[in-house]
């Protein structure tokens, strides 16, 4: 019996079914593009990261918006206005602002960094993984840009492309622009005399061949210098750019949203008149605005009913997109214009009040005469990139994000004025602070 | 005295394995059974032939009559009561002693094993059909369960008919993988799977798990159901392995047995209502100006009249209708159950509510004295109408996410020609969610077990028995979302929206056994071996439309479709051995190990070994016991393993579709696979000591455990510059102690009051021992450490709410109470009455009520006039509760009134119940039992606008004929 047992058991260990190594029946591994990198892989890769750097984008904005009191954002969440104007004493580290803009800039950035690491394998020319190369360095470095202007000196990442073995928080906020200069050149580099024959979306309409996305790169380069406070630099790289004194403003590659299956949408476009989902205009963008300013009426519409939230309540709110699919610019002639106008303070103050003119003039304003100041381009800037997300930074590097320079919104809430916070930047989030 | 009966219950085993019974003449035996103490008759005993399944049940006098082979034996049992055998020629009228314990009960303890419950070495909870059913309508067999039995804890994560209940035995098993335990029906390793329909695809919750769906064990009818086994920890189901790391639930079904066949219809019928409302706060000019600005004010005075959209939304009466037929009858060699019902359940909430169809064959036949077969047949059809409640973002559709900004003086009714107005203050408008959006599912279901069992050696001394069981558990969950195009989050955007899903789960397990008992004089051995083989297939199709054409509901009728599938397969395998060795009732050993492998692991043919070992001593059985007060004595210790591998697609790195314009690409997922994953296993040694006073009148059964669960599974967040979010490893350990003690009492029991009583006592703590990573939140879990969530510390808590506070996570709450405690009563009163109730004490824990937030928030939170400011200081409430769980009242009418109907009819009973009728509790939202997160994760008591819960009262008939 014993024995029959025996048998029995053996039969059973050794005749038992072999399971099969598990493959992903839904998704392709990462591996097997690595390894071997087809063209068509490669531009797999490359609309990854156009998809991708769009995500979380409406909460960049709509969040360091709030900060400087630009808009506020009226939905589902009472943090939007709530932590945000500081009521709550402090930015939270796990919380979908601080969060949600970090994960998706770097989840981008991986995707730049796979298209490097997929190179020296991929089955392509030479001079196409030169274009590959270019766009992935150009792309980071837009998305380090978002970073700088969010996290500033909370401490930013630089080196991430083995997800073991990351390199520092980089805390001192000049030394990633440094970076983020150093890659953009880098880029530039590589883009020249490229094949860049990949296609690009639409947004990149232009600037989707080897010298047009070089002009962007350059582009970007600008507001990099600028940050950097390197006016001689900016300007050098606003010639190389698609800098156009007499051009149209909104020349400039854009982020692209439709209504195809799996596309988005833009977030940062809301139904007119409505209080459950709106980005409500701060009043005081409203009242402190030059009689006559095209750009407020332009840019944002009266509210039928404006009804308050978290105490907090304005008069207009945004019209800057007309639909859900309208794009969303990366960098566009405005920008550039005033980038100009800036660097060119204190050494050329003709092409200073050129720059700024430029502007003004297409805003139904009257033409500056005599010294251009900071603080003019600044106002300029303030209605000229109104929910584009430069106020925080623009502010920050004039040392104007506080209390004296911005006027607060009065905030009511249970009767009491609300104890209001400007914050300088977002906390590093919590599952980076961990290790 | 004692060697004789072992040798004769030996014999008898050996018996009930054969079924060689010589057939004889028959021989009519007859008589009334009655209480020994009492002496009052005793109806509902089944009388059946030893060895055989020939029987029948006393009637309503406690009378019997049957007809035997000469020279039978008769076995009179029943719960409650000790067995009595005695040979057919001598029987007649027959005493049964009491006794709570169920000593005699026979326990499923394994995959071919079983072991009388006086020599059972762990504390398995057993619910019988009359514990579980008998007192009021149960409409899912888990939420049946509440307050039945120890070390079981259940949170309803939504009030909506059609369930949603999460299970936890003895505490936390897991951080990512599964808490739900595994349901085995007859044999079928049974899906209870929560499948969302997808329509955070429209209201922008975060996860599946905040859609409210209800899991799959809902489609199990609890009438069907014979008794349920609750192995709760590692120590009583190791023998299940790698699939059992948060216990066991074995259930078995109704079953035939010979004789006349058995015909029995039940019709409830009942009404629900919510069991609390938030209310209107006390609106005047004033707190409108103090709350919305001055602004407000005007509207406010425009309107003249307030809207109470939450007595719109939730005042319904549900009406709940449910009839059960069955028949269950026989021959000698082939007995049968045949059962179907119909239920059909209204929510509070128009639009909602649940239907459930359900036949059942379950069929034993014998083809020859050694060999038998088996089968337990079931389709089910569910239809589920959920509504829209629980968390979103700006999608407008939960009900009282919404309800919560809404202000009452703004008219969301529809005007004279049905066009709903947009709701000013809020995301959408709760009556054209309600009355215009769609949140179906419907399931198509077979579960399918053959049994199949020969005797290959039988003899005096030995018996060799071979068994082999198959299941099959397929089914088909088909879910529609539809959100009109002129909901105004839709409108402009993405122009209405429908999402479609078909789902297929096709579960397929078979398992072959030898079992071997011998007796050798004192002692009596039982070794089995065995292997254990399961296949779960699923398929997730989901279909999605956007920018429909006005008016249009069908997947076609958009300009925007959208699909995602996904496809998983698990394979397991797995080889069995157990020894179990009797020495004369007096000392009860096992010892076993089963060997597991899994396509989940790292490497798909490592077999992982699970141990257990148990050994019961019975004190009161050794020579030289002599109290006799104490009838029964058992000191016992068990040890066991258990496994769980990882949830499906943790091993792979892959790219995630993506697209803009149209133009499609890929982008790096946000999980980084890891290769190497091994189970996590559960340790679990448990102690226990089983007392019987005055002679089986008092038991008391007492356990106190330690379950480890080692290498924790998790999804570890990973700093996300990485470009990844997450990583499954196991990294982690955690600890859950807890303490069980069941007291069953026979206080009363004379003509004209039986009075049986069950008071149980249960808590569990869990904690981190070991977090091999540094501190961080539990992904899936909460809302980030900003408004609460859970976080693993090694130390911590694991049920533990953490904030933020001053910038350091801190425990503020914990959602694991201090103990429960039921009260469990049955009183038979003057014969024809039967009166039981159950009351459920919850004692301590604590739930974040972010629904209280948004009422904060939204200003409209009644409680704001009296605390005198907006917002409250914390959203922890304390969540304890005394509960009427169930209350029930029967009249049999006495047989003698059913003498008209000329023998035609049996029995017939009609009575009243009633479920949640009464609950006291401090908390302040709809219900302290919650949980937004759904069933499986180890979050509960977040509140985020669930659907209220409900009080129920039920009227019933039963006859049986």
């Amino acid at each position: 019996m014993k024995k029959f047992i025996a048998i029995l058991s053996l039969a059973a260990i050794t005749f038992g079914c072999e399971i099969d190594k598990q493959i992903n029946p839904n998704a392709p591994a990462v591996v097997n593009i690595i390894t071997a990198a087809t063209e068509a892989d490669m531009n797999n890769l490359v609309i990854g990261v156009l998809a991708r750097m769009r995500n979380s984008h409406a909460i960049y904005v709509t969040a360091t918006g709030t900060i400087t009191r630009e808009l506020y954002l009226f939905d589902a969440d009472p943090r939007n206005t709530t932590d945000l104007i500081g009521t709550t004493g402090s930015l939270d580290n796990d919380s979908f602002y601080t969060t949600a803009n970090w994960i998706n800039r770097y989840r981008t950035i991986k995707n730049c960094n796979l298209i490097l690491d997929a190179l020296p394998n991929a089955i392509i020319s030479d001079a196409k993984k030169d274009a590959y190369s270019g766009f992935a360095k150009t792309m980071m470095a837009h998305q380090y840009l978002i970073l700088y202007s969010a996290y500033f000196d909370s401490g930013i990442r630089l080196d991430v492309s083995d997800p073991a073995n990351l390199g520092p928080l980089v805390t001192d906020a000049s030394a990633v622009l440094t970076f983020v200069r150093n890659l953009l050149d880098e880029a530039n580099g590589d883009l020249t005399g490229s094949d860049f024959s990949m296609g690009l979306s639409s947004g990149f309409d232009g600037f989707d061949d080897a010298a047009g996305f070089s002009q962007f790169n350059r582009a970007l380069a600008a507001r990099a210098a600028l940050y950097d406070g390197d006016m001689v630099d900016a300007l050098t790289h606003l010639g190389n750019s698609f800098f156009d004194l007499a051009g149209s403003l909104t020349t400039g590659p854009s982020m692209n949203f439709s209504t195809s299956g799996g596309d988005l949408l833009n977030d940062l476009f809301k139904v007119p008149q409505q209080n459950g989902n709106q980005i409500v205009v701060s009043d005081t963008w409203v009242n402190e605005a030059q009689a006559g300013d095209t750009r407020v009426t332009s840019k944002s519409a009266v509210r039928d009913n404006p009804s308050a939230k978290s105490g907090i309540n304005g008069t207009n709110e945004t019209s800057l997109y007309a639909s859900a699919t309208s794009p969303i610019s990366i960098i566009r002639n405005e920008e550039l214009l005033l980038i100009y106008a800036e660097a060119n303070i204190g050494t050329n103050n003709v092409e200073a009040l050129a720059g700024i003119n430029a502007v003004r003039s297409a805003a139904g304003l009257a033409d500056l005469a005599g010294t251009v100041t900071v603080d003019d381009v600044l106002v300029e800037r303030r209605y000229s990139l109104w929910g584009e997300a430069h106020r925080m930074v623009d502010l920050r590097r004039t040392g104007n994000l506080n209390d004296t320079y911005i006027t607060l919104d009065p905030i009511v809430v249970d009767g009491t004025p609300a104890v209001q916070i400007i914050y300088n930047q977002f906390p590093l989030p919590l599952d980076e602070v961990g290790s | 005295m004692r060697d004789n009966y072992l040798k004769k219950g030996l014999i008898a085993i050996a018996f009930m394995l054969s079924c060689s019974l010589l057939m004889a003449q028959d021989q009519q035996v007859s008589g009334t059974v009655t209480d020994a103490t009492s002496g009052d008759p005793l109806p509902g005993i089944t009388v059946q032939v030893k060895g055989t399944t020939t029987g029948t049940i006393t009637d309503i006098d406690g009378k019997y009559s049957l007809s035997v082979p000469s020279g039978s034996v008769l076995i009179f049992s029943s719960i409650g009561f000790s067995a009595v055998e005695v040979d057919a020629g001598s029987a007649g009228d027959i005493q049964m002693k009491t006794d709570v314990t169920n000593l005699d009960e026979v326990v499923v303890t394994g995959l071919a094993s079983s072991i009388k419950r006086s020599n059972l070495a762990n504390a398995v909870g057993t619910v019988s059909a009359e514990e579980l059913t008998g007192m009021t309508n149960q409409a899912t067999l888990d939420g049946a369960l509440y307050g039945k039995t120890t070390g079981v804890n259940l949170v309803s994560i939504s009030g909506a008919p059609g369930g949603g209940i999460a299970m936890r035995l003895r505490g936390i098993s897991s951080v990512s993988g599964n808490n739900q335990p595994l349901i085995i029906i007859d044999g079928i390793y049974m899906s209870n799977a929560e499948i969302p329909s997808g329509l955070r695809f429209a209201s922008g919750a975060n996860r599946g798990n905040e859609e409210q769906a209800s899991n799959r064990l809902a489609d199990i009818d609890p009438n069907d159901i014979q008794n349920i086994e609750i192995l709760k920890g590692a120590s009583a189901a190791a023998i299940y392995g790698t699939r059992a790391n948060a216990g066991v639930i074995l259930i078995t079904t109704k079953r035939g047995s010979s004789g006349k066949t058995q015909f029995s219809l039940s019709q409830d019928l009942g009404f629900s209502k919510a069991r609390r409302l938030i209310g209107l706060r006390n609106w005047n000019a004033t707190n409108v100006a103090a709350t919305f600005g001055d602004s407000e004010v005007a509207a406010f005075n425009a309107a003249n009249q307030l809207f109470d959209y939450e007595d719109m939304l939730f005042g319904e009466t549900g009406v709940i209708k449910n009839t059960n037929l069955s028949a269950r009858g026989g021959n000698e060699k082939t007995t049968f159950f045949i059962g179907g019902s119909i239920r059909d359940e209204e929510g509070i909430m128009l639009n909602t509510g649940f239907k459930r169809y359900n036949i059942r064959t379950n069929i034993d036949h014998k083809i020859s004295d050694r060999v038998r077969i088996g089968t337990a047949s079931s389709f089910i059809r569910s239809e589920t109408d959920r509504g829209f409640t629980g968390n979103e973002n700006e999608g407008g559709l939960a009900v009282i996410y919404n309800l919560a900004y809404t202000r009452p003086w703004y008219d969301l009714r529809p005007d004279q020609f049905g066009n709903y107005p947009d709701n000013p203050t809020s995301f959408g408008n709760m009556l054209l969610v309600r009355d215009q959006a769609k949140n179906k599912d419907k399931v198509n279901r077979t579960l399918q077990a053959l049994k199949f069992e020969a005797d290959i050696i039988k003899t005096d001394e030995q018996v060799l028995k071979f068994s082999w069981n198959g299941g099959l558990d397929y089914f088909t969950n088909e879910t529609y979302v539809y959100v009109p195009e002129y909901h105004q989050a839709q409108a402009g955007v993405q122009n209405g929206y429908i999402g479609a899903g078909k789902n297929v789960f096709t579960n397929l397990n078979y398992q072959a056994f030898l079992v071997h008992d011998i007796f050798l004089g004192d002692l009596a051995l039982s070794t089995s071996v065995g292997v254990s083989y399961l296949n779960f297939k699923r398929e997730f199709l989901f279909n999605e439309s956007t920018q429909l054409i006005p008016g249009q509901t069908s997947l076609t009728q958009s300009s925007t479709q959208r699909i995602r599938q996904d496809l998983q397969n698990e394979e397991e395998f797995g080889v069995i051995f157990q020894e179990q060795a009797n020495y004369n009732d007096m000392l009860i050993g096992t010892v076993g190990v089963r060997m597991d492998k899994s396509s989940l692991n790292g490497d798909p043919n490592k077999m992982y070994p699970f141990l257990k070992a148990s050994l019961a001593a019975n004190i009161h059985n050794f020579d030289f016991w002599s109290v006799d007060q104490i009838s029964q004595l058992k000191v016992r210790v068990a040890y066991g393993e258990t496994g769980s591998s990882a949830t499906y697609g943790s091993l792979f790195t892959n790219f995630d579709a993506t697209n803009i314009n149209g133009q499609s690409g890929v982008i790096i997922g946000t999980q980084l696979g890891n290769e190497n994953l091994e189970p996590e296993t559960s340790k679990e040694l448990e102690f226990g000591l089983d007392v019987g006073l005055l002679d089986g009148l008092v038991g008391l059964e007492f356990s106190m455990y330690n379950r480890k669960v080692n290498d924790l599974l998790f999804d570890r967040s990973l700093p996300p510059s990485g470009g990844f979010s997450t990583e499954t490893i196991g990294d982690a350990d955690l600890e859950n102690k807890g303490v069980e003690i069941a007291l069953r009492a026979k206080p009363v029991s004379n003509g004209t009051l039986i009075w049986n009583s069950t008071v149980s006592w249960w808590k569990n703590e869990a904690t981190y021992t070991r977090v091999g990573v540094p501190a961080f939140t539990v992904p899936n879990n909460g809302f980030g450490l900003g408004l609460g969530t859970f976080y693993m510390q090694e130390g911590g808590t694991v049920t533990a709410i953490y904030q933020n506070v001053d910038g350091t996570p801190t425990p503020v709450g914990d959602t694991q109470p201090d103990f429960q405690m039921s009260f469990y009563n049955t009183l038979n009163i003057l014969k024809n009455f039967d009166l039981s109730f159950l009351v459920h004490w919850k004692k301590g824990g604590e739930n974040l009520n972010l629904s209280d937030l948004l009422f904060d928030d939204g200003g409209t939170n009644p409680i704001i006039d009296e605390r005198g400011a907006q917002y409250a200081d914390t959203w922890i409430q304390p969540a304890g509760y005394w509960r009427l769980r169930e209350v029930a009242l029967y009249y049999t009418i006495p047989s003698s009134s059913l003498n008209v109907f000329g023998g035609a009819i049996q029995s017939v009973k009609i009575g009243m119940s009633g479920r949640n009728l009464w609950t006291k509790t401090d908390y302040l939202g709809y219900d302290p039992e919650v949980s937004t997160n759904g069933t499986n994760a180890i979050s509960n008591g977040l509140d985020v606008g669930p659907y209220p819960s409900t009080k129920q009262v039920f009227f019933h008939l039963n006859v049986n004929f």
